[in-house]
Order: structure tokens, then C-alpha cells, then sequence
């Protein structure tokens, strides 16, 4: 029998910066030039959350803290991106004056973003495949979903806002492939890849989300158009693209 | 219920948002538009102004309208010096002692303060307590279509100082030339207000606050947005260099659940976020979309959003 999956293939477009910290909720000064899964696991569970009127953001368990973006990250198989444009990571140099503790300080810094913004238009198309199983067990159905991926606010931190300009859902089958061209972000591991791209370490989502501190590690490859990839891949076509999933 | 709101604004000779002083040059924040020739990247830097510069002036008129209705700001932000709680020496001030558990730091910041409360906190102590802002906002960004005829143009400025020729000295000048870069461009902005979270816990869900004074937060967030666009009092040196030019645009779409506006950077904004308004009518959603272009003023365009807020129970 062949896995068949639901899938919510998400179009959005950026205010023009995307404000993607390597270290999540740090000000530390280097920024993703390309969208991890955990944001996307974030972007979603937001709207999701919201339709539950569940407002809550962090979970205390003990000692840990975690965010409550995890409590949704199972309702999916896999997530990934395809980034239209090259975004170019920028952050002028700033200088603050801050009155703190009766004393004036003065400190340069720099935030950089991800700019995407410039005469062509650049899209970011994110997919999420969703495990029917958990979905079913869990408070949320598939309607909740579509809304909940309209719903997306924000991509990351601070003016990161974006529009989403279409939902497409369907059913998705899963197989395996030696080899496949894709626009869509996978794991760099043990694949023979032809044509351009980043690399990009994130966290692995399918961990945690929340805590970051001793969080597994991924890396990812961003295709800058469309790559050829070879090896023993598994793979799934969503609305005529095929995604290059994780071995 | 859930407000976006997509501005466009023209300001010409503006200096909203300055970032580094070089010797006596001071510096528009700029971005930079990427346009492609054939097949290469080139790059031309805009004026911006950053989403933070925005909410910290959407945070001005909050206090104001908050204190006019009311309601309780803490200290620091009624000097609108926003530290949010940061640290033990800030949150002390509303509360003392600090109680250990991160449920009742919350209360304590919410009930104390309608910024924080609005405008989100982040208690970076044991045990770090984090409330995400009800309100979003982009950077402002020249309208794409005409995003290469902005411009970034240093002015030149004097300042004179009064000397008689015996307090002269070898390289004191009695004049001080410097120069501050102003921007002049269209520019598209988008605004997001979360409604339902304001007075409700980020970690437990429950209201902090009863249902009135949920009711007149609501009021007062959406007053300080009306203000801040209607009185055009947002980024910084507006003493000398107000903008030339006013809000030419905003679409407002008020749904149940999160919902963005196309962001008015794109020509195409008011069509596209109409039809997929229409999506979310076909997912059994009510909705209003209002937009002020040409005949309507803004001010009206966003007074229907408020009657509809009223309508639906909201305050
Ligand atoms: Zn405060």
C-alpha cells in the first residue's frame, strides 16, 4: 500500500524583511538568510492556537521551560520551504543611547534580517505534511488547519510579518526515488546534489521546540531555483512539485 | 478578533528613522532592493523605517491613551522609556517581593501595565518570563512600483555660535555645518493587532483582568493606533523635519482569527486581500474590509472598524 498523506502548501509573501535569529528570541547578531522548520512549526501553531482560543505561549514543566509551538510540531510528518528570490541578510549599524540605572550609555549594534524586498517578487512557499493519526487524536481537524495556515502572521521575530496569499490542500503519496529535482529545502545528508543552493544548520524540529540550548542539529540544503538530487530518497509530489523528504 | 491594517504613506524630506552618526553626518536608515539585470544581482539602498521605530510610537500613544482612559501604566513606560519588567530592578517596581512563580510575575506585570500588557514583556531572570506583543508591525518600505525614485538626500545645516574676537581661538569655528540625511518616498507599512490577547495569561489561557477592563484595554489599543495615523506622530525628528505629505491609503480587515492584509508595498494589495477575505468567508468566517482610497479619509475607513469591533462585542 502506498503512505498517503494530507498536505497544506502554504504561498506567502513577505513586508519585505524577514527577522530570522540563528539562536531564537536572542538580539545576538547573526540572522538565517533561509526559514528553519521550527519557524514554521511556529508560523502555524500561532493561527492554530488561536482558533482553540489556547493563548498560552510557554509551557513551565519543573525546570524546562518549552514553547507550546511543541505540543503541535507531531501533527506533522515533515515540513519545508521554497524560497523564490535571494534574500541578502543587511542590518545597518546602529548607535544606542539608553539611560539605565542613572547612567548614559551609548553601544553600536546591528540586527540583521533577511531582506527580501526588490524589484522581483519573492515568495516563500512553505508545505506541511500532516500525520493524520495525531491530527485525529488531537483537539484540531483538517478545516482548523486550512484556517490556521490562512492565519499565519509571521515568520520569525519582530516586523517579520507576512500575507499569505494561498492555501492548496491535498492528499500526497509517498515513495521512494533515486533521484529527484526539487525547489524545496532538504536535509544534506548523504545525497549527491547538481545545481545551486545554501546550507544552512537548523534545529531539528522533530526534537523540541523551545528549548534550544542542547537541541539536535540539521543540516539543510536551500536550492536557489531548482537542484537535481541523487540517492536513496524518499519522496512525495505536492501540487506537481516533487519535495525531497528526510532518509 | 483580529485587526491588520495596511498604510501607505508619502513623506517627502523626512528624517523618521536615523541610524549611525558619522562625524557630523547623520544616517537614514536605509535597506537594501534588490533588482536583477541580467541574470546579476544589483543592489540600490531606500530609506526605511524600521517596525521597531513604529511600535515604539504606537507604544507613545498607547500610554497616552491608556492614562486617558484610566487605565494603569507603570512608571517606566509613562516616561515612555520601555524596559518591559527586563530584569529584577524593573519588575520590583510593580511588584516586591517577586514571587517565584512565572504565573503570578505575569498578573503582576499585566495587571500593573496596559503596554506590557499590549505590548509584551520579556523577564529575562529565574524563571525567564516571556509575553509575545498583540500588536505586529513591519518595516515601512518604499511602495515597490516606485521603490528606485526614492530618494536619501543629505541636507546641509548650520549651526552658529555667537564669539567676539577675543574669545576666539585657533580652530573654534563660529559656525558648525552638518548634515542630516532625509528620506522622500511613497511608503507601505502593515499593522496587526491581536485583540483577544490582550489581559489574557501567555501561559495559562485565563483572563488576568474582568471582562469591563478587558473591554477598555481593547478600547485604548485601538485608540493609540487610530491616533498614531491619524496624527502622523510617529519616528523621530518630527521638530524640524515633519514630512511633507500624509497617509495617501490604509485597508483595515477585521476577522475572528488571525488574518494579514497584503502588504500595501504591492500594487496589487487591495484586490488580492479582498479575494482571499472571500476564502475565508467560504471557511464560514465573518469578516470587514474597508479601505479608504481617493474620496474616503483614513480616519473614516478605520472609524468603521471600530463600530464593527463594537458591534461584535469586542468593547
Ligand atoms: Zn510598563
Amino acid at each position: 500500500m502506498v503512505p498517503l498523506t494530507f498536505f497544506l502548501k502554504v504561498t506567502m509573501r513577505p513586508t519585505g524583511i524577514v527577522a530570522l535569529r540563528a539562536l531564537p528570541q536572542s538580539k545576538m547578531r547573526t540572522a538565517l538568510r533561509y526559514v528553519p522548520p521550527t519557524t514554521l512549526i511556529g508560523a502555524i501553531a500561532y493561527p492554530l492556537h488561536h482558533l482553540s482560543g489556547n493563548r498560552a505561549e510557554t509551557v513551565y514543566d519543573r525546570k524546562t521551560f518549552k514553547s507550546t509551538a511543541d505540543g503541535v510540531k507531531n501533527l506533522f510528518e515533515w515540513v519545508t520551504v521554497k524560497t523564490i528570490g535571494k534574500p541578502r541578510l543587511y542590518g545597518a549599524l546602529l548607535k544606542i543611547n539608553t539611560v539605565y540605572r542613572g547612567k548614559a550609555q551609548s553601544a553600536v549594534t546591528s540586527f540583521p534580517s533577511a531582506v527580501m524586498y526588490g524589484s522581483g517578487d519573492f515568495t516563500i512557499t512553505a508545505v506541511y505534511l500532516v500525520n493524520e493519526e495525531k491530527l485525529s487524536k488531537g483537539p484540531y481537524t483538517m478545516k482548523d488547519l486550512e484556517r490556521a495556515a490562512w492565519g499565519i502572521t509571521r515568520l520569525g521575530s519582530r516586523e517579520s510579518v507576512v500575507s499569505v496569499e494561498n492555501v492548496e490542500t491535498g492528499k500526497a503519496e509517498i515513495s521512494e526515488a533515486s533521484s529527484a529535482e526539487t525547489s524545496y529545502a532538504f536535509p544534506f545528508k548523504g545525497f549527491e546534489v547538481q545545481g545551486r543552493g545554501t546550507l544552512q544548520s537548523v534545529v531539528d524540529w522533530r526534537s523540541g521546540i523551545g528549548d534550544y540550548s542542547s537541541a539536535k542539529r540539521i543540516v539543510m540544503f536551500y536550492p536557489e531555483g531548482t537542484v537535481s538530487v541523487r540517492g536513496k530518497l524518499s519522496v512525495t509530489t505536492v501540487g506537481g512539485e516533487t519535495l525531497v523528504l528526510a532518509p | 478578533m483580529f485587526l491588520s491594517v495596511g498604510v501607505r504613506f508619502e513623506a517627502n524630506v523626512e528624517a523618521l528613522n536615523m541610524v549611525e552618526t558619522a562625524g557630523n553626518y547623520s544616517k537614514h536608515r536605509r535597506v537594501p532592493y534588490l533588482v536583477e539585470e541580467d541574470g546579476k544581482l544589483k543592489t540600490v539602498y531606500v530609506p526605511a523605517l524600521s517596525g521597531e521605530s513604529l511600535a515604539h510610537a504606537y507604544q507613545e500613544h498607547l500610554v497616552r491613551e491608556a492614562l486617558g482612559l484610566g487605565l494603569s501604566v507603570c512608571d517606566d513606560c509613562r516616561r515612555n522609556e520601555f524596559y518591559k519588567s527586563m530584569n529584577k530592578v524593573h519588575l520590583k517596581k510593580k511588584v516586591n517581593p517577586i514571587p517565584d512563580d512565572p504565573r503570578d510575575i505575569e498578573i503582576a506585570i499585566v495587571r500593573s501595565c496596559v503596554v506590557e500588557d499590549v505590548g509584551g514583556f520579556l523577564y529575562a531572570e529565574k524563571p525567564p518570563v516571556r509575553r509575545s506583543s498583540a500588536f505586529q508591525v513591519s518595516y515601512a518600505l518604499p511602495v515597490k512600483s516606485v521603490a528606485l525614485f526614492a530618494t536619501s538626500e543629505p541636507q546641509l545645516h548650520a549651526r552658529h555660535a555667537q564669539m567676539d574676537t577675543s574669545s576666539k581661538k585657533g580652530n573654534a569655528s563660529e559656525q558648525m555645518i552638518y548634515y542630516v540625511e532625509t528620506g522622500t518616498a511613497l511608503y507601505g507599512f502593515t499593522f496587526n493587532l491581536d485583540l483577544d490577547a490582550i489581559g489574557v495569561s501567555a501561559i495559562t489561557s485565563e483572563p488576568i483582568l474582568d471582562e469591563n477592563e478587558l473591554k477598555i484595554r481593547r478600547e485604548a489599543a485601538m485608540r493609540a493606533l487610530f491616533r498614531m495615523l491619524s496624527s502622523a506622530q510617529f519616528g523621530a525628528k518630527l521638530s524640524r523635519f515633519f514630512p511633507v505629505g500624509g497617509i495617501t491609503e490604509v485597508a483595515v480587515a477585521v476577522t475572528e482569527h488571525p488574518f494579514v492584509v497584503t502588504s500595501p508595498i504591492y500594487d496589487d494589495y487591495i484586490a488580492r486581500t479582498e479575494r482571499r477575505l472571500k476564502v475565508l468567508e467560504g471557511l464560514g468566517e465573518n469578516y470587514l474590509f474597508t479601505v479608504a482610497t481617493g474620496e474616503k479619509v483614513p480616519e473614516e475607513a478605520l472609524k468603521e472598524a471600530v463600530d464593527y469591533l463594537r458591534e461584535q462585542g469586542a468593547f
